[in-house]
């Protein structure tokens, strides 16, 4: 990559490739402006999309100096199959673990389930002569000559890539090591990844999906990563490029090319990324990130001014998942967005979602022939989207169309009027996008009556009101732009390094020299990889955490574990830090049982320096005349209400506005239901207290 | 919303529903993060629920699949034990009964009445399985009384003060009275979360509005299950299978009839003519017997419609006599009670193939294929109890479908395997291999899925315990699909494989340090003429290592390498022939 710079002047840039639009973001540190680009993102041409979408945004890269980027590429590769032909190098007597995998049906009485499909076909797997203790001790030797013969196989049969997993590598990776130096003899041109480089955690299965997903989406992340570093520094781009993971933290444009299935979900991660600026900037501790488009909506958490994250992930849904074992933003996903169908199930009861109308034909009131409700069409037929205005008027909306379809699908069939029918789409999934709200705050301990909310995504300042008002959430933030939140998130992040490795040890026989050993190992080599980074972090954080759990227990927690609680060697105190995350998280502890270590985390941070947001223009409470835009009749609980609208772009800072209410902008509403009060604050977000009328 | 409106409203219905699954979700999750035992936590072998204040089935969070019935019967006896008029708030009831939940004395079940100021309006409940109830440790047990601590149908807690002797008695029965007290904690946990919720619920949309979306829903239910029900052709359908022995008395099959009646949207499953109940404890009772049917009639009726209750099983008759293998009375031993009702739900898809063979599967692997180690650890000189399993094996083919490799049996549900990195971290143990089994799939046009071998080494000496049935009736085949591989447990000492044992029943068994034991589940019966099956196919899954090239040429009649090149001309003659 380029010379190093990071901090010094120079524009900040970040390109958010999602699977319908491509977002640019670019910040000017010198005068504190933010100005944003929006392309259509084309399948074969992504890189023209961040190209032309910087464009719009009216900079260019000769002027940046930092260029940063998350994209679905790597995830839509191994969703949608079209990775490199891949072979599985694994331990003897293990070939089929990746085949069998935890064996569940959780699908219980449907006896039509399918298992995963792995992205290896069994023909390409192949076992390595070799064993270790889970100590690390070597049990039988490796068989350097049958891995060489298994390569000429490999050679024969064309393949692209190479995973390789070793059992208990985490605990001595040297065969693991030794296998790759021979694959990469044999077949020099092949991608090939070992699983210790991913995850050094125990759980043969997992790593092993891990590994070979690595490897299958490796020469097509790859050769993107290499595609739009060329095409930049043709551009005259001589800053450092960095690409976002998923767990919101930026790594090397050259790690990503290794290291591809960090960033499977490098967009979602970066949205709570912006959520924890946004809580930054304004002074809160805790909030929920969510964030609604056309076919899901995300929840993430900021807790004690921190993103919350996990250990592992299930790709493509959870009867069918691809586990993925490596550190990833927590976020929960429903099948709700505003393209998500409503049509009544053969038990004859309304069902809003997972299936979405798509971009083509799309909801009914596109007019593009679709004849399905959908969310978007309850929320134009009750006047809560604008038929002449959505997208800035680029898209006009047919009310009729969007009546027809609720009429015939839903409304007829449970013999209900049109409106009554389209309030009930809105309030089923309402309740579906609330699930994916209390998964990541009441299933883990946490109430979200605590926590403020930060929507966005391009239908979630239409609903948030709605989902804050069924958890009992009091404040709601809509962020400036939140249709280009991802990419705004992006400019906030820092470098990040994830390590994880499998020790067991009872807490009461640790040996603390030991333990240390293992830390003072993954920090160091965070910190290399760190500096190796071109651009150049303001300081360099570095934190530990251990998996714990009592001891007969399977399920471990992570607890975060200050650095003098080792230097003191202070086992009590551990301990209490982990009881009081299994209560925090399970209501329960017990002081008294013994504990034990599963694996130890560090996580290595190099804190960039970060954008100092622009305030807006100050004014009065009553917002000037001309952001008033007309009044529209908006239907809220059984009626419909005049409704003033708003022009979000001339808002001000100090402006208030009571609900009823809709305030608009390019690519998305917010509505404000009766009782609701809405603030501009001095950074240009809609600060909107939840009023007690419940509709 | 309209407040005027007749009749519950569609779309409060539809938020109810929601709600319930929502529950019963959280319930689980609930019990699952704080339970002491893995059997509960990686097994799932529990179940939560809400019920109606009649103890009618609104909502069920599995758990355990075969246990869609007895918490139901389990608050139906409460019911009827104390009468209606003699529960109060602040209650909970208990019991481990096996002859009302049907299963075994691991399972408590404990239940809370819900109540609205004073009206009784439901029940939240949880059976979870417990590790240890006491009783003999190893070997066959005859009767119930050496399966450890029964507890009748008693108040746990009366009126929100805990009876501390019920506690007492619990403790001093059971081996590891603290881990029990955990999971106690975390049933309650689960319950309490169960309560609270639904009355959260109640409050919010009202108890009229909500008693009617309930049953509005268990009505939605009926009509979806009455009509695909009327679908089947109408008819008496029977069908008969065996399990190999009852554990005592060696080789002597015991046989499993099933007749199955259509008659326009009503379906009635009569267990008549299964077997009597054994000596050994293979034994369950009638609810189990009614949940075999239950599971069966949702495979076919309503497989995805949750949540899971009462409404689909309306049209359902279930004949169960007392005094089967699925309706035992006591003093029947009943601590493997899991096993044999398996066999019975395969035998009434078979039963029914001739009518829908679109909406059947062939036979499975049927058992859980696990095994119970017990010994000293040498790294801390601790006794341990481990398993191994469960295995997971083959599922059936069906009419357009292969069958599913590897996959836990119809008994279980979401319920997980154990990581060898994780058994070889904890137990002197080191897993030689955990595989698929080639060939053990049934051939057929669609071919049954693959059974896996899972071969265990001891690192240090330990005792062994597995009681798996159907070595001998494998997996069947449907419509001309073949047999698939049965389930077996074999060992290897001093490096000599010992496979001819008379069952899949290894009781006690010691394994010396350096031999070892291997469990193997069978595959999925195949479903169609073999030959049948696009030669193109047979040869990739040679080239994949499922079928063997000798199985290619005898069961399918194609000639093909190991790597799977076919020779076209040599199959075409061989599948010309006969």
């Amino acid at each position: 990559m380029a010379s190093k710079t990071g901090n010094g002047p120079g524009i900040r840039l970040a390109a958010d490739i999602g699977g319908t639009f491509t977002d640019i973001a670019a910040f000017d540190p010198s005068d504190g402006r933010l100005v944003f680009g929006k392309t259509l993102s084309t399948p074969d041409k992504l890189i023209e999309g961040i190209v032309d979408g910087v464009d719009k945004a009216g900079t260019a890269f000769p002027e940046a100096n930092l260029f940063l980027h998350g994209s679905t590429v790597a995830i839509n590769t191994m969703l949608e199959r079209t990775g490199a032909k891949t072979a599985l190098l694994i331990t003897e007597g293990f070939r089929d673990i990746y085949e069998i995998g935890r064996v569940n049906r959780p699908d219980a009485y449907n006896l039509f389930f399918q298992k995963h499909q792995p992205l290896v076909e069994r023909a390409l797997r192949f076992e390595v002569s070799e064993r270790l203790y889970a100590e690390g001790a070597i049990h039988k030797s490796l068989d350097e000559d049958s891995v060489r013969q298994t390569c000429a196989l490999l050679r024969e049969e064309g393949v692209e890539a190479v995973a390789i997993l070793l059992l208990h590598c985490y605990a001595n990776p040297a065969h693991e090591l030794r296998v790759r130096e021979i694959v990469e003899e044999e077949l020099p041109d092949a991608f090939v990844s070992t699983s210790h480089e991913l995850s050094q955690e125990y759980r043969e299965f997992e790593r092993c999906s891990t590994v070979v997903a690595n490897a299958y989406i490796g020469p097509k992340v790859e050769s993107y990563i290499a595609g739009i570093d060329d095409r930049i520094q043709e551009d005259g781009f001589d800053g450092s490029f960095l690409v976002v993971q998923s767990t919101g933290g930026l790594y090397d444009g050259d790690q990503a090319k290794r290291q591809c299935v960090r960033m499977l979900e490098s967009g979602p991660a970066a949205g709570v990324i912006g959520t924890r600026a946004l809580c930054d900037a304004i002074g809160l501790e805790n909030a929920i990130a969510f964030d609604m488009g056309g076919t899901t909506a995300k929840a993430g958490v900021i807790h004690n001014g921190e993103a919350l994250t996990t250990g592992s992930a299930l790709i493509g849904g959870y009867e069918r998942a691809l586990p993925v074992q490596i550190a990833m933003m927590d976020i929960f996903e429903v099948g709700t967005g505003g393209g998500s169908v409503a049509r009544i199930a053969d038990e004859g009861g309304l069902r809003v979602g997972p299936q979405s109308a798509g971009a083509q034909p799309g909801p009914a009131c596109y007019g593009q022939g679709g004849d399905i409700p959908t969310v978007t069409d309850a929320n134009v037929y009750l006047g809560r989207l604008s038929p002449d205005r959505f997208l800035g008027g680029e898209m006009p909306l047919e009310v009729d169309a969007a009546g027809t379809a609720i009429d015939n699908k839903v409304a007829g069939p449970l013999g209900m009027d049109t409106a009554d029918a389209a309030q009930g789409i809105l309030r089923v999934a309402v309740t579906a996008m609330s699930h994916a709200v209390k998964a990541v705050t009441t299933e883990r301990g946490l109430n979200a009556g605590d926590f403020a909310m930060v929507a966005y995504g391009g239908a979630g300042p239409l609903h948030a009101c709605n989902i804050a008002r069924e958890m009992g959430i009091r404040d709601v933030f809509i962020p400036h732009s939140p249709g280009h939140f991802s990419a705004f998130g992006m400019l906030f992040s820092d470098l990040r390094y994830d390590y994880v490795r499998s020790r067991f040890t009872r807490l009461a026989d640790m040996d603390f020299s030991a333990i240390e050993k293992v830390y003072r190992e993954l920090e160091t080599e965070g910190i290399a990889e760190i500096e190796n980074v071109s651009a150049v972090p303001e300081r360099i954080v570095v934190s530990r955490a251990a998996d714990m759990r009592y001891v007969g227990q399977e399920h471990s927690v992570t607890v975060d574990l200050a650095a003098d609680l080792f230097a003191n060697e202070d086992r009590a105190g551990i301990k209490e830090r982990f009881d009081a995350v299994h209560d925090l998280r399970y209501g329960t502890c017990a002081p008294q049982e013994r504990s034990e270590i599963v694996s130890l985390r560090v996580t290595v941070t190099g804190m960039l320096a970060k954008p100092d947001l622009q305030r807006i223009k100050q004014g009065n409470e009553a917002p000037s005349p001309d952001a008033h835009t007309g009044v529209r009749q908006v239907r809220f609980g059984d009626e419909r209400l005049a409704t003033d609208t708003w022009d979000r772009s001339r808002l001000v800072s100090g402006n208030k506005i009571a609900g009823p209410a809709l305030v608009e902008e390019h690519a998305s509403t917010t509505v404000l239901h009766p009782g609701d009060g809405l603030t501009v604050d001095d950074y240009g977000n809609l600060k909107i207290s939840i009023g007690s009328d419940a509709s | 919303m309209k407040k005027t409106s007749t009749g519950p409203d569609p779309i409060v219905t539809e938020i109810v529903r929601n709600g319930m699954i929502a529950i019963t979700e959280e319930m689980k999750s609930n019990l699952m993060r704080t339970a002491y035992n893995m059997i509960i936590y990686e097994a799932l072998d529990f179940t939560v629920g809400l019920f109606t204040e009649k103890g009618e089935t609104i909502s069920i969070g599995l758990g355990l699949p075969m246990f869609i019935r007895g918490m139901a019967e389990t608050i139906k006896a409460k019911l009827e034990h104390y009468g209606v008029e003699n529960i109060n708030p602040g209650d909970i009831l208990l019991t481990n009964d096996a002859y009302i939940t049907g299963s075994h004395l691991n399972h408590l079940t404990f239940s809370m009445p819900i109540f609205l100021e004073d009206e009784l309006i439901g029940f939240a409940c949880c059976m979870a399985h417990w590790p240890d109830i006491g009783g003999t440790l190893d070997g066959i047990t005859t009767d119930i009384y050496s399966e450890g601590l029964q507890i009748p149908i008693v108040k746990y807690q009366r009126e929100g003060v805990v009876n501390e002797e019920i506690v007492d008695i619990i403790r001093a029965n059971v081996r590891l009275p603290d881990r029990a007290m955990g999971d106690l904690r975390a049933q309650l946990t689960a319950i309490t979360t169960g309560e609270r919720r639904y009355l959260e619920l109640v409050k919010r949309y009202g108890r009229a509005q909500v008693a009617a979306s309930i049953s509005d829903i268990m009505d939605q239910s009926e009509r979806a299950a009455r009509a695909r029900t009327l679908s089947i052709p109408d008819g008496v359908y029977e069908a008969e299978s065996f399990m190999d022995d009852d554990g005592v008395s060696i080789s002597d099959r015991i046989p499993i009839r099933v007749r199955v009646i259509v008659e326009g949207d009503e379906m009635t499953v009569d267990l008549s003519d299964v077997a009597a109940q054994v000596q050994g404890f293979y034994n369950s009772g009638i609810t189990t017997g009614y949940a075999c049917s239950q599971v069966a009639f949702k495979c076919i009726t309503s497989p995805t419609d949750y949540p899971i209750n009462d409404g689909s099983f309306r049209n359902l008759k279930a004949v169960v006599p007392p005094g089967r293998v699925v309706s035992a009375v006591k003093p029947a031993p009943m601590r493997w009670w899991m096993t044999f009702p398996m066999t019975i739900v395969d035998t009434v898809f078979k039963a029914l193939t001739p009518a829908i063979p679109e909406r059947t599967i062939a036979g499975h692997h049927a058992d859980l294929v696990i095994a119970m180690l017990n010994g000293i650890n040498p790294k801390n000189n601790e006794f341990y109890i481990a398993f191994i399993g469960p295995t997971g094996g083959g599922w059936g083919a069906k009419q357009n479908e292969d069958g599913v490799s590897a996959t836990v049996c119809i008994n279980d549900g979401d319920t997980h395997n154990s990581p060898a990195e994780q058994l070889e971290s904890k137990y002197p143990f080191l897993i030689e291999n955990y595989a698929l089994r080639k060939d053990s799939g049934g051939a057929g046009e669609y071919r049954g899925g693959l059974g896996c071998e899972n071969t265990v080494q001891a690192r240090a000496d330990f005792m062994l315990n597995a009681q798996v049935e159907r070595m001998h009736c494998k997996p069947w085949g449907l419509n001309g699909g073949k047999e698939a591989a049965g389930n077996a447990v074999v060992l290897r000492a001093d490096g000599i494989w010992e496979e001819d044992y008379p069952n899949a029943k290894l009781l006690t068994a010691r394994i010396k340090q350096g031999d070892a034991f291997a469990v193997r589940s069978g595959g999925g019966g195949g479903f169609g003429d073999p030959r049948k099956r696009p030669a193109e196919t047979v040869a990739d899954d040679v080239r994949q290592g499922y079928v063997s090239v000798e199985s290619a040429r005898k069961d399918y009649a194609v000639v093909c390498d190991a790597r799977g090149n076919l020779d076209a001309a040599a199959t075409e003659k061989l599948r010309a022939g006969n």
